[in-house]
């Protein structure tokens, strides 16, 4: 009854609704459906919205053809690598902002919101001419550096909210029971803010997963290459095979939603807290 | 700050625990940025490079491309963020209503926005092929279309066509933050003005939009920023085209820096969209610290 649009007895709203998300998932059913589809059918037409022929060959085909698993690696050691240092910086940050008073946390506060706002194809221009000088395209560093510095602002700001529901008479007590203040932050507050670093954790992950242009940039060699720039490479050739581009990008996307099953909870406290609390 | 005021003397301290955080920022972020405006104060000539001044921001003045552009992002930006919040209302209305299955719901309604941008847009490039696409079948035997289209060939359905999937892919967010935002609403005030005889939509209009007025100012404002931005899904579909009906400011910039090898312009068009970016957001925040000011009262 809350909202008044959803009672029961109001098919408009549930058929509107029906409607809207199957609009909103069709297109994963279809990547999984052509996926699944020998090479033969994929260009029938009409085509099969359901097949009796569905089949994995196209997953093994760009596996053993593609250097898919190469791509595949190349995301995971550049997301979890970005994902640590983020967790580990912003903590600190976190930390120094929400227990210290300081003369500059205000411009501080508004250099971060600044940070958040910048496009990234303006920053990719100088960032690529920095990493040409210093001998850095096609390494993982030049990735996971910028992704960290991108997931910062956000994860600092998120976890400050988060330390500050802690109550200070809590790292207080710890330093009187003789722990120093790296130690109190370790054993104390850490523990305690489990949630909003895993939070943190997701944000980044996802941010350095999803990312596009700066690898578009700072990868030239097939070898480095991460998912999504792999996968859109597959587009420019001569003729698309859509089963094996959608087999790709179905085992591209897995993870993803695995960890959104496990941990959307998290992440959607984290984000909407902010957003609330504005 | 009062409750920090026992760890004053420590105040070096703090800086230190945000030291590292700023050395990333620093480093990666401003050293990079500010060497982007020097940058676009040069323009390549052949080999050479040679100082211009604003000499490059000058010539944005008359070069036509940058006029569409300019004109390209602000049709996209405008119909995108509106069609967010459009779509995104009614779901969080209806999600915030339901007696069970909110969270799965939700999750679903989400995913969209969960998967890798450059994905989806690939997903959205063989839904919509001219020849074999699923969207012109299922179009024509509805009757929506008498004939295919080349949805990503011809100018106006080209844009069109990002829009939609860009709200696709933006709609969830906005409604994750609506959601938040209606759990704010005391129930009692629907209570009150169902008993003073209001309907749906009057309870929706003096009841749940007043309350959710400051939020639908920050989640639009945030939309904006990042819809500006966009850059993954235009370069896969279009890649700006055709004859540069999609060509975004972001795709711009890319393309003139990456392939044609014009850095110096480039940084300059990048250097003029974070400066619209910067107004926008001065805008915003000036419109926070009234709405904070009348809230107090």
């Amino acid at each position: 009854m809350k909202g008044g649009a959803a009672q029961p007895g109001n098919l408009v709203a549930w058929v509107g609704m029906g409607v809207l998300l199957a609009i909103t998932l069709f297109p994963f059913y279809w990547m999984v459906n052509t996926s699944l589809k020998p090479q033969s059918e994929v260009f029938q037409s009409p085509p099969t919205f359901f097949s009796f022929n569905w089949t994995l060959t196209a997953y093994g085909r760009v596996l053993a053809t593609r250097a898919v698993g190469r791509y595949f690696w190349n995301s995971a050691v550049i997301s979890v690598g970005a994902t640590l240092l983020a967790v580990g910086l912003s903590a600190l940050a976190a930390y120094g902002l929400s227990r210290f008073r300081m003369r500059w946390e205000r411009p501080l506060i508004l250099l971060l919101l600044f940070t958040q706002m910048l496009p990234g194809t303006l920053l990719i221009i100088p960032y690529f001419q920095l990493m040409a000088k210093l001998q850095l395209i096609n390494t993982y560093t030049a990735l996971i550096l910028a992704y960290v510095s991108f997931a910062l602002p956000f994860s600092t700001w998120m976890l400050a909210g988060f330390f500050r529901s802690i109550p200070l008479e809590l790292d207080e007590a710890a330093m009187v029971d003789g722990c120093g203040r790296l130690k109190a932050f370790w054993r104390v507050i850490l523990p305690l803010s489990l949630p909003g670093l895993i939070a943190v954790g997701i944000f980044t992950f996802l941010l350095a997963w999803n990312a596009y242009v700066f690898a578009l940039v700072l990868t030239t060699d097939p070898k480095m290459f991460p998912l999504s720039v792999g996968i859109a490479n597959m587009m420019g050739e001569y003729q698309v095979l859509w089963n094996e581009m959608m087999a790709a990008a179905v085992l591209a996307t897995l993870p993803v939603f695995i960890l959104y099953g496990f941990l959307e909870r998290y992440l959607v406290q984290g984000i909407t807290a902010g957003a609330v609390k504005g | 700050m009062e409750r920090a005021g026992g760890l004053r003397r420590e105040r070096w301290l703090g800086y230190l625990f945000v030291a590292p955080m700023l050395v990333f920022l620093l480093g990666i972020i401003l050293f990079p940025l500010g060497h982007a405006f020097l940058t676009s104060l040069y323009r390549e000539a052949g080999v050479n490079i040679r100082f211009v001044g604003l000499g490059n921001y000058a010539r944005l003045l008359d070069d036509p491309t940058f006029w569409n552009s300019l004109g390209v992002s602000v049709v996209f930006t405008v119909a995108s963020v509106a069609l967010h919040l459009v779509v995104a209302m009614p779901v969080a209305l209806f999600v915030n209503g339901l007696r069970r299955g909110r969270t799965t719901l939700r999750l679903a309604f989400l995913t969209p926005w969960m998967v890798t941008p450059v994905l989806g847009a690939i997903a959205w490039v063989w839904l919509l092929d001219p020849h074999f696409g699923v969207a012109n079948y299922l179009l024509r035997s509805v009757g929506a279309i008498s004939e295919n289209r080349i949805w990503l060939g011809e100018p106006g359905l080209a844009l069109g066509s990002i829009v939609a999937v860009d709200v696709w892919r933006g709609f969830p967010f906005i409604m994750l933050i609506i959601l938040a935002g209606l759990q704010t609403v005391p129930r009692e005030e629907y209570e009150a003005a169902s008993i003073d005889g209001a309907g749906a939509l009057q309870r929706f209009l003096y009841v749940t939009l007043p309350h959710l007025r400051y939020l639908l100012v920050v989640a639009t404002t945030l939309d904006v920023i990042n819809t500006v931005r966009t850059f993954d899904i235009v370069a896969v579909m279009t890649k700006g085209g055709p004859v540069n009906a999609t060509e975004v400011l972001p795709v711009l910039i890319f393309s003139t820096a990456f392939q044609a090898n014009r850095f110096g312009p480039a940084a300059a068009i990048g250097v003029v969209l974070l400066g619209l970016l910067l107004i926008f957001s001065t805008l915003y925040v000036l419109l926070l610290q009234s709405e904070r000011r009348e809230r107090r009262i």
